[in-house]
């Protein structure tokens, strides 16, 4: 895989999960009423998720399978 | 000259009916989409089935076994049910992002409605077959093993937000690239333009975003492959965790 597809890739993986802990704690404070701490909340839980995604994705953290073989993509 | 943006313009060329008072209309992405799925259609039905493959029948034999293959590594022999959802969807996208590089086509998967709904339905996919097949048991997915119970509630936090964001990523990925490459290819083009209007200097001038286009076609037609490899590979990633929950 060519180096901007890699990073296009990742960049997706990050920003993907910000968003959607954006997403989230904005939906959760609309809906409780606990604005701001909604959105701290999950855009910290979001950032950690699009870190997580980010370093399975570029295969630092390697997940195993059932058979014990190595999950590659 | 267009500007490069109007490559993407949709456009209506009648209408087939009204649901909920909006029109239903047959535009030029619906237009591509059809082209696309006949192509596929003539492909893999169309070709005459010798012993000693010709060109395009070596050319379905292949796409068939690579489709096979990636899905086997990845899922498991069980994922091998959800072969004919793997493979429609990798050839549909393959289809639609290089008829996209013809010149004066349309490309479907520029819009992100397109790319967002073929996540959604890989990501419900995921989710109802999960449940169906492993009942709670699906849960574990959000649950990884070996972790110390006082810390268990924000890695599982995590994960859930991890699974979330997995159709926004997954489309937006598609997408950006497809997008990006052509407005790059537009905007580069229209440079031969208007280097060309400047006369002799000029047209010495526009060979250097001439040769650019050429070397950007060939970029595109490698986007244009990897992409729809790279969609496949995740939707057969995540039907793995929809059949082996536990990590």
């Amino acid at each position: 895989m060519s180096g901007f597809a890699r990073g296009m890739r990742l960049s997706a993986e990050l920003v993907g999960g910000v968003v959607i802990g954006f997403v989230f704690g904005w939906l959760f404070d609309r809906w409780l009423g606990t604005s701001p701490w909604g959105l701290i909340v999950f855009l910290l839980l979001g950032f950690a998720a699009g870190v997580l995604n980010v370093m399975r994705s570029a295969g630092v953290v390697q997940e195993s399978r059932p058979d014990g073989r190595e999950r590659k993509s | 000259m267009d500007d490069p943006i109007h490559q993407f313009n949709i456009v209506e060329y009648f209408t087939l009916g009204h649901i909920g008072g909006r029109p239903i209309a047959f535009t030029n992405s619906a237009l591509f989409m059809i082209i696309a799925v006949a192509g596929i259609t003539l492909l893999l039905v169309g070709t005459q089935r010798s012993l000693v493959p010709g060109r395009l029948q070596s050319l379905a034999e292949m796409s068939y076994e690579f489709v096979a293959d990636m899905l086997r590594s990845t899922a498991g022999t069980e994922g091998m049910r959800f072969f004919p959802f793997v493979f429609s969807i990798f050839m549909f996208v393959l289809f639609v992002n290089v008829i996209g590089l013809i010149p004066y086509s349309f490309t479907v998967t520029t819009h992100i409605i397109i790319t967002a709904s073929l996540a959604l339905m890989v990501f419900f996919t995921v989710i109802i077959y999960g449940f169906w097949r492993n009942g709670v048991a699906f849960l574990k997915v959000f649950v990884p093993s070996g972790i110390p119970i006082y810390i268990l509630p924000v890695v599982t936090a995590i994960e859930v937000m991890s699974f979330l964001s997995r159709p926004l990523s997954h489309s937006v990925r598609l997408f950006a690239n497809m997008l990006a490459g052509h407005i790059t290819l537009k905007v580069f083009a229209g440079f031969i333009g208007l280097l060309g209007a400047w006369g002799a200097l000029g047209w010495v001038g526009a060979v250097l975003p001439l040769s650019l286009t050429v070397a950007l076609t060939a970029l595109e037609l490698l986007v244009a492959v990897l992409q729809a490899y790279v969609f496949a590979i995740l939707t057969c990633i995540y039907l793995n965790d929809a059949i082996h929950p536990g990590h």
